[in-house]
């Protein structure tokens, strides 16, 4: 459009009469907005909590008439500490984004919606859902969402249906690391105080792109008073760039480089005595059971000199308590290999010998802020819910310690072939992308006798869904009170609307409520938002309206060090877990090797590993243009190999290469760099969006998901998304 | 007057690109467009490799070429020391662009101007600091008053004897690096 000639009055006019007009129509040039600052009487800041991943960062949203603007984080908050990520600022363009869908809709055929009232759509769903429940029964159902803000009234509103079938992405995720860190301390997400420690290990864990900003603010000042950091992955990480020592390891082996740590301090008597004996269950055990777990042995496992691993663990034993291996995340602590759940023990026993649980520049259990419930003689009390899930997690016969309400989201395509599952709500998750083996897990969606999606754009998930229920954006709704900021003190912090719905969506509590009712269950939802969010507030002494001025409210009570407490049965910190011997599982840590390795014999056998670009969410901020021209700019969809191997493929920089296995096929542009295992390539998760409704995303890069065969890690059923061999081709002009 | 300038700790840069995003929606531009990069060079062999980010803006240079070659004065040096451009005399020769040996300009094709990192200077007068400093996960950037021995930024560079990038240009630059 050829804007010369439009004076900047009539372009603003032009822009507030399109109201959902694009970007470009929003253009303020610079003198312009210091023209305008005159007649800023129309700027308005709105506080809220971001969307752009788990963090839920809090942050105070300029507008300028009913049009979204600028963000700034909120300094208090104790997640973000005043600061904002890419993600967090871009996503403020996504309320503008075309491909948004624009109000409730029913499917007519493949990738063919038609617009549906609301009345109709609840009507439609009620029928069939009774049908369901009718014929197969309640436990038929299920509801899969991203276990954040209002988790608490999704699981209510599966419940008052019958179903204990509540799914999160715990199992493609964090499963093992939060089952490991709870079953040796009692945390089941234990918090460092990064600020004042002196030595740091983050092991697989790269929190400059998984990203934690209020960790990374305090490592910056930990950096300035001379704290040491060493990144231990197979790949120079972004946070490599930051600590001041990179040991690259063979992927899967971090399990025995833990070991041998753990051998060293017993062995070298590095350990602090005192607190071990006062504080800790198992240590004789623990010695015997690490005795020949050697520098030595390990070096041969993982490739890391034993020169280096002893130094690891005298600097560990030198700064105790005022160090420690970091918690992990996704990375190798989390769902990426069989042996993970034994590695997040060992990362929590070798913690247990540098007694810094509880202790200023060590660990600790976050403070957690004690919300409200509704009123029981006004509201009606959900029948208890207990029983199993369907996919077996909290069952003693299969998965006894995956907890009911996280589940296995990647079992719900073989459960819905099996015939198990019947209907299913999927909230803010997208498994057709996020779950491994597509092309299975498309297979198992379309058996469903019902589908039906909460989304606001027409993700893979949402584009095989019967009927689609588009919440409003977050920057257009109000959700349920929320307490993640907590880190080290209480806080309690609150998402609300910044600007009003441009299309016909609603609020997630909202459709809740009103599809409750012709679900029969609407006596379970006979309130308001403000209602629940007042009833969560009023132990705590804060009105729902001081929460919404100021978004972010500290209620004290800051994490103090002192002498530790430890949820377990013994209430010591367990080396050997008592839960674990009662199962029958290897009650102290002990190796187990990774499920495949890549073929020696083989010059194109590969692992292939992943991980997050600060810039991205999985494969879920591709769409929006400012992130994807970040990738595009910078050339981010490569994939990492290492010169030599590429070399003897005959593959150069930027060439084409192949990359299959028995799952999937695909292509990616080469990187060639010495930041990496030998043994892997490494390829980023961002990408390989395959909605031809995205229309940003749509075709650009691939996904580690495609290659991902569907396991089931025995013990917890974790999906092991790191144990992909492939093989490596230079694609043939 | 102050005389404004950021001292940049490259070695804590950790490429998340949110001074890049911060500062688009700051100065409302599009996706394209851009006022900060950063680059990063790979370096040396394992064990010693390395991959350095370096975050890259306009240096505000007291010596600015690309203030030289202006043939209708529209690019000028601020009271502050920040060097802008006034789109009303711009008319988007993109003498500019050659002239600058950073290649920090870029063209805005809505207006047909040349244009350029402003160090946010409304939001400085009003006793604010540039976005890109202020959204930093790691505090990579500190921002203040060159003049002033006792600002932040001047402690920095004489403590730690930043550098500007490539001072052999005579360029005079206001953003210093310290790279190691």
């Amino acid at each position: 459009m050829n804007r010369s000639g439009i004076s900047r009055r009539k372009f603003i006019i032009g822009s507030a009469v399109g109201g959902a007009s694009l970007v470009a129509s929003n253009y303020l040039n610079f003198d312009s907005w210091a023209n305008s600052k005159s007649d800023s009487n129309d700027l308005k800041i709105t506080p809220t909590l971001c969307d752009g991943c788990g963090n839920w960062c809090a942050i105070n949203v300029y507008t300028r008439g009913d049009r979204i603007w600028k963000a700034e984080g909120i300094p208090i908050a104790g997640n973000n500490h005043g600061r904002i990520c890419a993600k967090g600022h871009a996503l403020l363009h996504e309320v503008y984004n075309k491909d948004r869908i624009k109000s409730p809709l029913k499917r007519t055929g493949p990738n063919k919606f038609q617009p549906i009232s609301w009345e109709q759509v609840y009507r439609e769903i009620g029928e069939k859902v009774h049908e369901i429940i009718g014929k197969d029964g309640p436990q038929s159902l299920f509801l899969l969402q991203y276990p954040e803000g209002n988790a608490s009234l999704c699981s209510r509103f599966m419940n008052a249906l019958g179903s204990p079938n509540v799914f999160s992405h715990a199992s493609t995720c964090f499963l093992p690391r939060n089952i490991g860190w709870w079953i040796t301390t009692g945390s089941a997400k234990p918090e460092h105080d990064l600020e004042h420690t002196r030595f740091a290990v983050f092991l697989g864990r790269n929190i400059a792109a998984g990203l934690r900003l209020r960790q990374l603010s305090d490592l910056s000042k930990a950096k300035d008073r001379g704290a040491r950091f060493v990144a231990i992955d197979p790949r120079f990480s972004e946070l490599a760039s930051y600590t001041h020592q990179w040991v690259q390891i063979r992927p899967g082996t971090d399990l025995a480089l833990m070991l041998a740590l753990g051998n060293t301090l017993i062995e070298e008597n590095l350990y602090q005595r005192d607190y071990i004996d006062k504080y800790t269950e198992g240590f004789d055990e623990l010695a015997q059971k690490f005795k020949d777990y050697t520098p030595d042995w390990a070096e041969q496992k993982t490739g890391v000199p034993k020169a280096v691993i002893r130094k690891l663990a005298h600097d560990l034993a030198e700064y105790a308590p005022q160090s420690f291996v970091h918690r992990g995340y996704h990375g190798a602590l989390g769902t990426q290999y069989k042996n993970s759940f034994q590695l997040v023990r060992a990362v929590a026993c070798v913690n247990g010998l540098l007694g810094n649980f509880n202790q200023r520049g060590g660990m600790f259990d976050p403070p957690k802020v004690k919300l409200g419930k509704l009123d029981s003689q006004k509201f009606p009390k959900l029948p208890e819910m207990d029983g199993v899930m369907v996919d077996g997690s909290g069952d003693v016969d299969r998965y006894p310690i995956t907890p009911v309400g996280l589940g296995l989201t990647h079992s719900i395509p073989e459960l819905a072939i099996a015939g198990k599952l019947k209907a299913g709500f999927v909230y803010h998750n997208n498994p057709l992308r996020t779950c491994p083996n597509p092309a299975r897990v498309i297979e198992g969606y379309r058996k469903l006798d019902l589908l039906v999606s909460f989304d606001y754009v027409l993700s893979e998930t949402a584009s095989l869904a019967h009927y689609i229920l588009p919440e409003s954006y977050y920057l257009e709704r109000d959700d349920v009170v929320h307490t993640n900021h907590c880190y080290d003190s209480h806080q309690v912090a609150i998402r609300q609307a910044v600007i009003k719905p441009l299309y016909d969506t609603k609020p997630m509590v909202l459709i809740l409520i009103e599809l409750a009712k012709s679900l029969g269950i609407g006596d379970y939802f006979n309130f308001t938002l403000d209602e629940y969010n007042r009833a969560a507030l009023a132990p705590l002494g804060v009105t729902l309206e001081r929460l919404k001025r100021e978004g972010v409210i500290d209620l004290g009570g800051k994490w103090e060090p002192g002498p530790p407490h430890f949820k377990t049965p013994s209430g010591k910190l367990e080396f050997v877990s008592s839960t674990l011997k009662d199962l029958n599982l290897p009650s102290a840590p002990e190796l187990e090797d990774p499920l495949v390795t890549p073929d020696e014999s083989d010059i194109r056998s590969f692992r292939l590993i992943h991980g997050k670009q600060a810039h991205h969410t999985h494969a879920k901020t591709i769409n929006q243009e400012y992130l994807k021209e970040i990738s595009v700019l910078n050339d981010m969809t490569r994939v990492w190999i290492h010169p030599d191997r590429a070399k003897a493929l005959g593959i150069e920089d930027g060439d084409c290469m192949t990359i299959s296995n028995n799952v999937g096929k695909g292509r990616a542009r080469a990187l060639l760099t010495q930041g990496i295992h030998r043994d892997c390539i490494f390829l980023p998760s961002s990408y390989g969006v395959y909605s031809k409704k995205l229309h940003t995303a749509f075709g650009y890069g691939i996904s580690y998901n495609d290659f991902l065969p569907t396991y089931f890690e025995p013990v917890l059923g974790h999906c092991m998304s790191n144990e992909i061999i492939v093989r490596v081709e230079k694609t043939p002009a | 007057m102050p005389r404004y300038g950021i001292a940049i700790d490259s070695t804590k840069c950790v490429g998340c690109h949110s001074c890049r995003v911060a500062c688009q929606n700051q100065n409302s531009l599009e996706s394209n467009e851009t006022f900060n990069w950063i680059k990063h060079r790979d370096r040396g062999r394992y064990p010693s490799y390395y991959k350095e980010f370096i975050p890259l803006q306009c240096n505000h240079c007291e010596n600015a070429p690309c203030q030289r070659v202006c043939p209708t004065g529209a690019t000028y040096t601020s009271k502050e020391g920040v060097v802008l451009v006034n789109p009303k005399t711009c008319v988007g020769c993109k003498y500019c662009m050659e002239a600058c040996p950073y290649k920090m300009r870029i063209i805005d094709h809505r207006r047909g101007i040349v244009e350029k990192c402003r160090l946010c200077i409304e939001l400085v007068r009003d006793g604010g600091t540039p976005a890109c400093v202020t959204t930093c996960p790691t505090q990579v950037r500190i921002f203040g008053d060159l003049d002033d021995p006792k600002s932040a930024v001047s402690i920095f560079i004489a403590k730690t004897g930043a550098q500007p990038l490539r001072p052999d240009l005579g360029t005079i630059p206001k953003i210093f690096y310290k790279r190691s």
